[in-house]
């Protein structure tokens, strides 16, 4: 990719090669847990990798890997898509207030949540219930691209799809929708990956997953080429969605000439529809917010651990400040360039390279985590165990968070701003911090936020890689919780949902301002 | 002006950021170059890690850096780095990660005199590690659900059609494999892989002991295979009297009542080779061995220190006849459940 991105620099002179040199820095760093997956897996030789991988239990587990990915990424569609429409396009009362409020679910750790349903019921330990939860906490991340696309595009097309007679479901499929699916499309894709790591959540759901299975390779035969195997597996998985991603969005151009017209779409009258319609909003969000805070809220004022460990509070606000505030920082700076290129060239090579952290984002975390353990002893002794390899392993796991909250904002740039810069005589790095940086702030803010909010809840990586000694939030929830002192955790979770709100505040108000 | 505003405000946020975020590293690297202390890698509940090398470095003054995580991914992470692992101790929360550095050739010999203070069926045959708190495989039984008086004397029966929907179990769980190991060893392969095949066919999978004891405990499901101490955590957090399940001890000599212990061991290429002896000597000698005894419902390894907890006395337990130590057959534990479609 470098070849290419390079040719296309020569094609054109004032594009800037300083970029591509520093896309290879995320690049190489994506690339490492693979190595060591091959590495692993290598070890088991042709014939174990087989019989490994063709086992009858595999199937049984690829089936639910399947299932979950398709069911939670289908269902936070739904929300997404219906959420965003309510609140951009109708006079829903109170829309404003709600189009905040609608993100919030984002500032619920998933294993709060999990917990918290897991302990209304046992009818939600299962997939259907694993699917439902984890819906819920993750639509946000497709309602917030899909909303700041809906304020973005012209309401030109329905009023011609309108006059030319076709009905508003009609107008809506083939009109509206077709704008949206970039938007769609790529939250689509941050969900289903995601759903292919998760592990927390489903440790008290009752679903095995490819991931779970990693988990327990490692757990039982301390054995990481089995591990390697189904994590391959994972990988593999990864290609076609990424692929239809990217199908999605390269057919379609997003660019528009001239500002069309100025005017916001006018809002559909709900009419009788209000009523119905804000009781889905209570629900959802009675669903998504209510139970997890009633389960926090229960665990703060009651059991026998309660008033356990406040002397840790402080180094565990601070641990977690450091890790994820040098680590979000990190991973949009390394985001920037592999957007830039892709968005820029357009070549196949550099587009691979962007969508490349969303195959490894497929991966659980305490596969990255050991990748990083066995590279980083071998090839960098000296930054073993200090917050360096924990920045890489967060740039690893987050890049996706930070490249999608960028892509809007570098979408809309005019596509020679740069070139007017050079032609100043500017200096490529120069024009690069004087005049893309600030336009495209508001994507930075929002890939801080998200970035932030992930990284303080980030568990594994932490825990195997961070100077010995560190605490953050999430390894005090998760010491108590392990320890089932719910109650002692139950401070240290509330300061995580706490902490959170800046950050899902600033992304949930840069998403959407990205639409006007 | 806006813009200029803009423009240094960007300018300023991204030095200061770009300070931060060498600056803080640099801090830490700083720390962490004082002295040199004792590196101990720790699955073990943080607090009675803390209390344990609290005890030890009043002591000996000898300092202690604890690395907590879950004793298994500890166990990866040390296998991964090999030969250039920090860790100088590793304490796990089982056996089986222990025993699989052992395996691995990774473990230093204990001295007689540390191997000596622990009853001797709970430490690796080779010395590589001690056996440092014990517990027990229980039958978690809810009784509302369950009369005491319908549950078997054996494990081994409540794996048919009888027990359909009524037995939670986590095939998962380090203890799990162990208890398969064991009844393998007792009763045979093909006892063992009728038990797994039952168990799938009419038990309720959970994917970790606290979800199944906390099932248990809401009347989801009437009983559960755990170990005894997770019904004591939950105790602890809502209080014994609030307690609505109880625990049921399978009958003498059987798979259902084994015995698996928490486990340390000293890593072969330890920078601190005597210190490390020392802090395993310590956890378990008589002044060590109390300060488990105080503080978790487990049954200490040293013949001469008894827990405060209100637990059955460690001789009136009658476990089967197997040792701990030849438990850790991962291996053969899987090879069953693979073929009972466990896993």
């Amino acid at each position: 990719m470098i070849a290419s991105a390079i040719r296309t620099g020569r094609r054109n002179p004032l594009r800037q090669s300083w970029m591509v040199w520093a896309a290879l820095i995320p690049v190489t760093l994506v690339v490492l847990p693979v190595i060591y997956i091959f590495i692993r897996t290598a070890q088991l030789g042709a014939h174990g990798a087989w019989a490994e991988l063709f086992r009858a239990r595999n199937l049984e587990l690829l089936l639910n890997t399947l299932i979950l990915a398709g069911g939670v990424t289908s269902l936070a569609v739904v929300f997404g898509l219906s959420v965003a429409w309510c609140v951009e396009r109708s006079n829903l009362p109170g829309r404003n207030w709600l189009r905040v409020v609608a993100g919030l679910p984002l500032v619920v750790p998933a294993f709060v949540a999990s917990y918290a349903w897991s302990s209304i019921d046992s009818m939600f330990q299962n997939m259907a219930g694993a699917i439902l939860i984890l819906a819920l906490a993750k639509y946000p991340l497709v309602y917030l691209p899909v909303a700041a696309s809906l304020r973005n595009t012209d309401p030109g097309f329905e009023d011609v799809s309108r006059s030319l007679g076709k009905g508003p479901w009609r107008t809506f499929f083939s009109a509206l929708l077709p704008q949206l699916i970039p938007a769609l499309g790529g939250g689509a894709l941050l969900v289903g990956t995601h759903m292919f790591a998760e592990f927390g959540a489903l440790a008290l759901l009752r679903v095995q997953t490819f991931t779970t299975a990693i988990f327990e390779s490692y757990e039982l035969q301390f054995n990481s080429s089995a591990a390697a195997m189904q994590s391959m597996v994972l990988i593999v998985l990864c290609i076609p969605l990424i692929r239809a991603e990217i199908r999605l969005r390269g057919g379609r151009n997003v660019a528009r000439v001239g500002k069309g017209s100025a005017r916001q779409a006018q809002p559909v009258q709900l009419g009788v529809w209000t009523i119905p319609v804000l009781l889905g909003f209570i629900v959802l969000f009675a669903l998504a917010l209510g139970v997890p805070f009633v389960m926090l809220g229960y665990w703060l004022l009651t059991g026998a651990s309660v008033g356990v460990g406040y002397e840790k509070i402080w180094p565990a606000i601070q641990g977690t400040l450091t890790l994820a505030g040098s680590g979000a920082l990190f991973t949009s700076l390394m985001a920037i360039p592999l957007v830039m290129l892709a968005v820029r060239q357009r070549g196949l090579l550099a587009r691979l390279a962007e969508r490349l952290p969303y195959i490894v984002h497929g991966l659980p975390g305490v596969v990255v985590a050991l990748a990083l353990v066995f590279l980083a002893i071998r090839v960098v002794p000296f930054a073993y165990q200090t917050i360096f390899v924990v920045l890489a392993a967060y740039a690893i796991l987050f890049l996706p968070l930070a490249q999608s909250s960028l892509r809007a904002s570098i979408e809309l740039l005019p596509n020679n701003l740069e070139n007017i810069g050079r032609s100043l005589g500017k200096r490529p790095f120069h024009v690069f911090v004087t005049v893309i940086l600030p336009n495209i702030a508001p994507g930075i803010g929002a890939a801080l936020a998200l970035m932030m909010l992930e990284m303080a809840r980030e568990l594994t990586a932490t825990l195997m890689l961070a100077p010995t000694g560190t605490t953050t939030l999430a390894t005090q929830v998760w010491s108590y919780t392990s320890d089932g002192e719910f109650a002692a955790a139950a401070p240290f979770a509330a300061l995580l949902v706490v902490i959170s709100i800046l950050p899902v505040w600033i992304f949930t108000q840069r998403m959407l301002r990205q639409g006007n | 002006m806006t813009d200029f505003n803009r423009r240094t405000f960007l300018r300023n946020s991204l030095l200061v950021g770009g300070g931060l975020m060498m600056g803080m590293p640099a801090l830490n690297l700083a720390n962490a170059a004082e002295v040199q202390t004792l590196t101990l890698y720790s699955g073990q509940h943080e607090k009675t890690t803390q209390a344990i090398v609290d005890a030890f470095t009043k002591a000996t003054g000898i300092q202690v850096k604890i690395r907590t995580g879950n004793s298994i991914q500890l166990a990866n992470q040390i296998i991964e780095e090999g030969k250039r692992s920090p860790a100088d101790v590793f304490y796990s929360e089982e056996s089986p990660p222990v025993a699989a550095l052992a395996e691995r050739n990774m473990l230093a010999q204990l001295p007689q005199a540390t191997l000596d203070q622990v009853r001797e069926t709970y430490r690796a045959t080779d010395g590589t590690w001690t056996g440092i708190t014990a517990r027990c495989r229980v039958t978690v039984f809810n009784p509302d659900l369950i009369d005491e008086s319908e549950l078997p004397a054996s494990v081994m029966d409540m794996a048919t059609e009888a027990w359909k929907d009524r037995v939670a179990f986590v095939p998962t769980s380090g203890a799990f494999q162990q208890q398969i190991v064991a009844i393998k060893h007792l009763l045979g392969r093909d006892a063992a892989l009728d038990w797994l095949k039952g168990l799938k066919k009419y038990g309720r999978i959970y994917n970790n002991n606290m979800a199944a004891m906390r099932a248990v405990e809401r009347g989801e499901i009437a009983t559960a295979l755990v170990n005894n101490y997770y019904w004591y955590i939950v105790a602890r957090e809502q209080g014994v009297d609030n307690m609505k399940s109880r625990l049921h001890f399978s009958g003498p000599q059987d798979p259902g009542a084994l015995i698996t212990v928490s486990a340390a061991g000293v890593l072969k290429t330890a920078k601190n080779m005597d210190a490390a002896q020392k802090l395993v000597a310590f956890m378990t000698s008589i002044e060590g061995q109390k300060v488990y005894a105080g503080g978790v419902a487990e049954w200490p390894m040293n013949p001469a220190v008894e827990s405060t907890f209100d637990i059955k006395p460690f001789d009136e337990l009658q476990p089967p006849a197997v040792n701990p130590a030849n438990l850790g057959g991962a291996d053969e534990a899987l090879q069953l459940r693979r073929e009972a479609g466990l896993a």
